[in-house]
């Protein structure tokens, strides 16, 4: 155990890239074992990022890469907020290539897994960065790879979405890129905590309007409204189980690096704060009400995400302890949900044949399983307890009315509005799944083992942090304040 | 005029980056905004570029004799566009394989007419 | 017996029920009757057993508390008892449906959650099972299919939105108060601002408003009880609504604090005119609107609204009567209620679903003991003395008169005469009457529908008589509260307004029966003559049998019917096509053009850039 807890969290990343290219070199021996790789690689990112969890809570692990002290060369800063969304991100990806073992079994499976490891050590690499330019680097191996995963299926939807995607991530990353280059030309380091330690007023242009370049780059990722358009359409298109990475993990890491941008390195106070809580507000709005009249399983949940990033956003906007511990917990519980709801729509969309909600007529009876996880995922993401949503939501609405401000009081109304709404449609595909009855007879039967035992760790997963919040809790206000202190990160950086 | 001369090269890298997200923005034919895109980073590139750049500046090798450091140009933008460059590639490779496959279902290129994904 | 143990048989036996149905029909009967008669068993071993207790440290930095108060044995055994009959009545009612393991394990489910409900002693518990019951009820609801599924999205809607504002509500006394715990917060929140207390009241008013149906929040009840299974519609009506009026209870007098709710607003414009007013209103609309029904649980639904509005307009003053008579009367109108649900279930089980009044009739003699119940449960509704309904009429009668509120008291008058007519018209289009001939075969009521019905008929009895049983332990709730206890007898009540004595009046109307009986018996005996042998001033007989049960009350209805429209209800579902309508063109911004998402990119960054050195906003 000792062992594990002193390993390197270089291997994090490392590791599953690593993997990646041997997967062409196993394929030519057999075509069976490719499809374990990503299960071991992420098995073992996820003991290892579980392991070495602890360890970070009291004191963040600074790896200098090539040995080179933090300014000067590229290191990694496995801090609090890193560690705990490399976990996420390692096992919710164990978990769903658990599930892609059996799930995906026609087109160029090998692609598949090489884009699949490419993704989540992209979105690794992102979390445990301390390194500006080396965050586009991992974020560039995330969107590329997910341009890809998105038109895996090659049909007619994959590839427009992809197209689309395409699009507008490449100008994310051009304007990221900008971004960068105009800090750099200033400050003349790429180092996070270096700028970070340079940068005095955020209100500067000559520090807004990187900012702003940046926050928007990596705001398309996140899915931020009004950049978020990409979204519905490559979440709908993907196959199931990347929908569910992408829903659950990649988003989430788009917004982690907005937040990270906006609390660490440029240190944001203030009116801007304001903005960024009316932006999130709407992006609640807008993508609940989207959601609402969806006929298509798959992009309901698409522009359920949206509404859901809206909400994390809201908590992280807020800017106080409670609202960022709330935002990192509901991060926590989005993508538990999130992926749960988009692995059982998958099988329940692959049996029926249809992404049209009104297909799943029946399924209730047919998949009793599936349609079970659909339910506790339905109930989390609405808020309901005792599942995980509930408690994330609950902690949000409390930093919301600790802020004492009427304003605040009034947008939390908003944002509670769009839970409503949110809540409607989801009990209206409840209702379709169980209580009404299909007309065709064919006897669709249950998911294979492999994805059942997926889904039920994920529903395990979130009954039980619904139950038990306080399990995660020390985690969470350890993390929100490593993003609220920033000199206390610089100072561990910079030593 | 020695705005233009002092920072030629960021006006350039700016007219590029403005000249790219314009075509990207208002012409529908794909593959003209694959070229407005490479237009786009092309421009992001020299602006890098510009930024480690010192006029009349050298390599920054120290083992040459009678160069001080106020006369190197900065090699980390140069390392960082070569990244870029790189990332630049591999978005076109997948851009370009897209449109391939996008004549192939939709036999347009024509993006205002691939409108199925949408509300 | 501690009360975690409780509630873990209430929930563990939820679960347990559902897996002992995937072994044998049988046990799960079994184990759903033994299960919620054992917490029926528990539960009134709490009889004045004040017990608390810690369920949980630290839930998110809150401790979630279990108490057992005079209070919550009130509406605990309320909760379990009519479970129990209810599960018991599901035994034949449910016999011939499917997933009948689903359907025991959401009703032990909901019991338990309400059992939750009442026992939390602090609002985050409260909060937690509150929402359970709420989603648990809308799967119950939706169990029918067809119609109840919208239903259940219109009781799931507005469920939310309370939920959310009493999310609102709880969060912002923590955040001001620092604890959740109901003891500690009744001390603490004397000291906050007048408008504060207001604000909370308003914003927990619309929770508990619309659990408890009180217009104009009341849209969800008619259809959620009419679509509903019957045994579920029961406990629907009987305790789950009440809930509404347990939660009023617990902010009002348990939290706020009768001294603070009664100096909010002064003359016409306060908190508690406004709520009596509200209470007035939802007695007297929905009574009439239950006049035109034709579906009897429709009709009963209705009712369950308008009853609703006697306990708000008892609980809404204050005083030790009227609180008496408010939580008497959601005692007696649960019992009452879920009788006269039980009782249409049994007609609906022997007709095979009928329940439509103007094809029913003259099952009387057929159905005897469903007849029984019928009988005694719009009796007890009505408020007839030696029924338990008049007692607690009786008690917000006399609150009304003491606290001089004549235009209230007419309102709960005016309610009482369209209670009179329109349970007749139940009574009478269901029992009564001749009976339609492909009705002359129906299947007997079964010994588990029997049952249930035999004990609540009993219980209007037994509390119409004896009212001091009940109102002994509602004493002890008033005394909790802060309030003066009634002078209570086993035989009714003394006070300052009159005494009531069902004893006299119980010999009373015995001596008057006896009359009427000695008249009718040295009076012409009737006899019974066939429908033909009639005289008819020379118009040619009918050859078909009368059925008096169509169109019952027609010349009414016409003349009423412009008024009585739901308008709520039209109102609610104008805001949702409208929502509907928004929501369909809102996402139309995702236009499916490249063109326009790079533009929407590009304008948010050059707005923001261009703000920011324009005027230096952030």
């Amino acid at each position: 155990m000792n062992e594990i807890m002193n390993l390197n969290p270089v291997l994090l990343i490392a590791v599953p890239i690593g993997l990646a290219m041997l997967v062409p070199i196993l394929g030519l021996m057999s075509s069976k074992i490719v499809k374990w790789v990503p299960v071991v690689g992420f098995l073992f990112n996820s003991v290892v990022s579980l392991a070495v969890l602890p360890r970070v809570l009291n004191q963040p692990i600074i790896v200098k890469i090539a040995g080179f002290a933090p300014p000067f060369g590229i290191n990694l800063v496995a801090g609090p907020v890193g560690m705990f969304l490399a976990a996420l991100i390692a096992v919710s990806g164990f978990l769903v290539a658990v599930y892609s073992l059996d799930y995906i079994h026609e087109g160029a499976a090998e692609k598949y897994h090489i884009l699949f490891l490419l993704l989540l050590s992209g979105a690794t690499g992102v979390v445990l960065t301390g390194d500006i330019f080396n965050l586009f680097v991992f974020f560039e191996i995330l969107c590329i790879s997910s341009y890809a995963l998105v038109a895996y299926l090659g049909n007619r939807s994959g590839i427009e979405a992809a197209v689309k995607y395409l699009i507008q991530g490449a100008i994310g990353s051009s304007l990221l890129l900008i971004g960068i280059g105009l800090l750099y030309g200033q400050f003349g380091t790429l180092n996070m905590a270096d700028l970070a330690q340079n940068i005095t007023s955020f209100s500067e242009p000559s520090v807004f309007v990187p900012m702003i370049l940046m926050v928007t780059g990596l705001g398309i990722e996140a899915a931020i409204f009004p950049l978020n358009a990409w979204l519905p359409d490559a979440h709908s298109s993907a196959p199931s189980s990347i929908s569910a990475v992408l829903s659950g993990i990649a988003i989430e890491v788009g917004l982690y690096a907005v937040i990270r941008v906006v609390f660490t390195i440029c240190h944001v106070t203030g009116s801007f704060f304001v903005f960024l809580v009316a932006i999130a507000v709407v992006t609640v709005l807008i993508g609940e009400m989207s959601a609402f009249g969806q006929k298509n399983i798959k992009r309901m949940l698409a522009y359920s995400s949206i509404g859901q990033i809206g909400l994390i956003l809201f908590a992280f906007s807020l800017a106080t302890e409670f609202g960022v511990s709330g935002g990192l917990f509901q991060m926590l519980s989005h993508t538990l949900g999130k992926v749960l709801l988009f692995l059982s729509a998958g099988y329940m969309i692959y049996r029926t044949g249809s992404m049209e909600i009104s297909s799943f007529e029946g399924v209730g009876k047919k998949m009793p399983w599936t349609a079970l996880f659909f339910t506790i995922g339905t109930l989390s993401i609405i808020g309901l307890p005792p599942f995980a949503g509930f408690s994330s939501k609950f902690l949000i609405i409390k930093a919301a009315l600790a802020k004492g401000d009427l304003l605040y009081i009034l947008l939390m109304g908003i944002v509670l509005l769009g839970t409503v709404i949110e809540g409607t449609y989801f009990f209206r595909v409840v209702q379709v799944i169980y209580f009404k009855e299909s007309n065709n007879k064919t006897e669709p039967e249950g998911p294979p083992v492999s994805g059942l035992i997926s889904m039920s760790v994920f529903a395990i997963l979130v009954v039980l942090i619904g139950l038990f919040p306080n399990a995660i809790l020390k985690i969470l206000t350890t993390a929100a304040s490593e993003l609220l202190n920033n000199l206390e990160y610089i100072r561990s950086v910079l030593g | 005029m020695s705005f233009l001369q002092n920072y030629a090269y960021y006006t350039g890298a700016f007219g590029l980056i403005l000249i790219g997200l314009f075509i990207m923005m208002t012409k529908r034919n794909y593959i003209k905004i694959i070229i407005g895109l490479s237009i786009l980073e092309t421009g992001v590139n020299l602006f890098l570029i510009a930024v480690g750049y010192i006029s009349g500046g050298t390599a920054p090798i120290f083992s040459r004799s009678g160069i001080t450091a106020e006369k190197m140009v900065d090699p980390v933008p140069q390392a960082l566009v070569l990244t870029a460059i790189v990332i630049g590639v591999a978005v076109l490779g997948m851009a370009l394989a897209l449109a391939i496959r996008l004549h192939k279902h939709f036999g347009t290129l024509n993006l205002l007419e691939i409108r199925e994904q949408r509300w | 017996m501690s009360l975690e143990i409780l509630l873990a048989i209430a929930y563990g036996g939820a679960f347990l029920t559902y897996f002992s149905g995937k072994i044998s029909q049988g046990l799960r009967d079994g184990a759903a009757v033994l299960l919620s008669l054992g917490t029926v068993l528990i539960v009134s071993s709490f009889y004045n057993v004040p017990a608390a207790s810690v369920l949980y440290e630290g839930f998110l930095g809150l401790s979630l508390v279990l108490r057992m108060n005079s209070l919550a044995w009130f509406f605990a055994i309320a909760i379990v008892s009519f479970n129990a009959l209810c599960v018991i009545y599901s035994l034949a009612y449910m016999k011939d449906r499917n997933e009948k393991d689903y359907y025991y394990f959401m009703l032990l489910l909901i019991n338990a959650a309400m059992l939750t409900i009442v026992l939390s002693g602090d609002l985050v518990t409260f909060f937690i099972a509150w929402e359970i019951m709420s989603w648990a009820t809308f799967l119950l609801i939706s169990y029918n299919r067809n119609g109840a599924l919208q239903a259940g999205i219109k009781y799931i809607v507005l469920s939310l939105i309370g939920s959310m504002c009493m999310l609102i509500g709880i969060l912002s006394v923590y955040t001001s108060f620092n604890t959740l715990n109901i003891s500690e917060l009744s001390g603490q929140l004397t000291t906050a601002s007048a408008g504060y207390k207001l604000f909370l009241l308003i914003i927990f008013s619309i929770t508990f408003g619309i659990k408890n149906a009180v217009m104009p929040l009341h849209t969800w009840l008619p259809d959620a009880y009419t679509e509903s299974p019957t045994p579920f519609s029961a406990v629907l009506s009987g305790m789950l609504t009440r809930m509404g009026v347990y939660g009023f209870l617990v902010i009002l007098f348990g939290i706020v604090g009768i001294k603070s709710v009664l100096t909010l607003g002064s003359g016409f414009i306060s908190y508690t005119k406004t709520m009596a007013w509200l209470g007035a209103i939802t007695i007297v609309i929905p009574t009439f609107i239950a006049m035109l029904q034709n579906d009897a649980k429709k009709l009963l639904a209705w009712h369950g609204i308008g009853q609703g509005g006697y306990m708000i307009l008892g609980i809404a003053f204050g005083t030790s009567l009227g609180m008496a008579g408010g939580i008497f009367h959601t005692l007696n109108h649960a019992i009452y209620i879920v009788l006269l649900f039980l009782s249409v279930g049994a007609v609906e089980y022997s007709t095979s679903g009928i329940r439509d009044l103007n094809s029913l009739g003259g099952l009387f003699k057929k159905m005897p003991i469903a007849f029984l119940g019928g009988f005694l449960g719009i009796s007890g509704l009505i408020g007839v003395p030696l029924t338990n309904g008049f007692v607690s009429k009786w008690l917000i009668y006399k609150t009304l008169i003491l606290e001089n509120a004549p235009f209230l008291a007419f309102a709960a008058l005016l309610g009482t005469w369209g209670t009179i007519l329109s349970v007749y018209k139940f009574l009478h289009n269901l029992y009564l009457g001749q009976i339609p001939e492909k009705h002359k075969n129906i299947k007997k009521t079964p010994l588990a529908m029997q049952v249930p019905i035999v004990i609540l008929s009993f219980a209007i009895i037994l509390f119409g008589i004896m009212p001091g049983l009940p109102l002994k332990v509602i004493n002890s709730i008033n005394v909790a509260f802060g309030f003066s206890p009634l002078d209570v007898n086993l035989w009714g009540v003394v006070s300052e307004a009159g005494t009531l004595n069902m004893l006299n009046i119980f010999t009373a109307l015995i001596v008057f029966g006896a009359i009427v009986w000695g008249i009718f018996r040295i009076s012409r005996p009737a006899t019974l003559t066939d429908q033909y042998d009639n005289y008819a001033a020379g118009a040619a007989i009918p050859k078909d049998k009368y059925h008096y049960t169509v169109e019952y009350y027609a010349p009414f209805y016409r003349m009423v019917k412009p008024f009585l429209k739901d308008i709520f209800d039209l109102l609610y579902q104008k805001v949702a096509r409208a929502n509907d309508f928004l929501c369909d063109n809102i996402r139309k911004i995702y236009t499916g053009y490249v063109g326009n998402y790079v533009m929407y990119i590009v304008f948010f960054m050059a707005f923001l850039i261009f703000i920011q050195l324009k005027w230096s906003v952030f």
